[in-house]
């Protein structure tokens, strides 16, 4: 899994690539987790490349979104498509998370 | 052994036997993601943690397009087709942190079978080419 990180003003944009299972769901969140200490609250994960999630993946990405929400910030999923999209829709976290098709509706955010 | 890192050699061995029952490349994640929620399950709930824990991966091929898949241990008894379906309608505050794993697992296996014999958990998995 790559994580490439972008700032767009007071909000961080990860571009998350390849799976994100067991083995390294941990490095997701401790990424995000070293944003929210950096004082970035709001952020948007673009799962464009995201090709694979177990539900060791999801853990990560909903304990990261309680996170974010308790320090006043939010985070927001946007581009997320195949295996990845279905695996959000069995566990209805897509309704949890708002889907956004691009990283520029993410940033705006609602 | 019940390690994470046990799961890329047991992953490559379950694809093995799906090329073998001639399962389309399209279905590998998804057999892989099962395959996954089992061992994670076998970790999680059937070994205290900490412990190390054997587990036996078998699989055949009853017929072209068709892949059965056992996972054995030898831990606590666990029947993950018995557990509580998490509540998918909580939000976000509201929604526990894991607890998707066996939802996962009853949505991607076509059938899922369990018992307990002699000590052993046995779950067996079956996963067939979408037409």
């Amino acid at each position: 899994m790559t994580i490439e990180q972008t700032q767009v003003g007071d909000k961080v944009v990860l571009h998350v690539a390849g799976r994100m299972d067991a083995e390294n769901a941990h490095q997701f969140e401790l990424r995000c987790e070293s944003c929210i200490a950096e004082g970035f609250t709001s952020i948007v994960i673009d799962l464009s490349d995201l090709a694979y999630i177990s539900s060791l993946g999801l853990r990560s990405v909903v304990a990261v979104a309680k996170k974010a929400r308790d320090k006043g910030g939010e985070l927001r999923i946007c581009r997320m498509t195949g295996l990845v999209r279905q695996v959000f829709e069995i566990t209805k976290l897509s309704q949890v998370f708002p889907l956004h098709d691009s990283v520029e509706s993410a940033l705006i955010g609602g | 052994m019940a390690r994470t890192e046990s799961l890329s050699p047991v992953t490559e061995f379950v694809r093995k036997g799906a090329r073998e029952a001639n399962l389309p490349e399209s279905q590998m994640r998804e057999l892989e993601l099962v395959i996954e929620e089992v061992l994670m399950n076998v970790s999680r709930y059937s070994y205290p943690e900490g412990a190390p824990g054997m587990v036996t991966i078998t699989y055949s091929v009853p017929a072209s397009g068709k892949l059965a898949v056992e996972v054995c241990d030898q831990g606590i008894e666990f029947n993950p087709l018995t557990a509580t379906p998490p509540d998918l309608t909580l939000d976000l505050k509201q929604r526990p942190i894991g607890s998707m794993g066996i939802l996962l697992l009853k949505s991607f296996a076509q059938s899922l079978t369990y018992r307990r014999e002699q000590g052993w958990n046995r779950l067996t998995l079956a996963i067939s080419a979408n037409l």
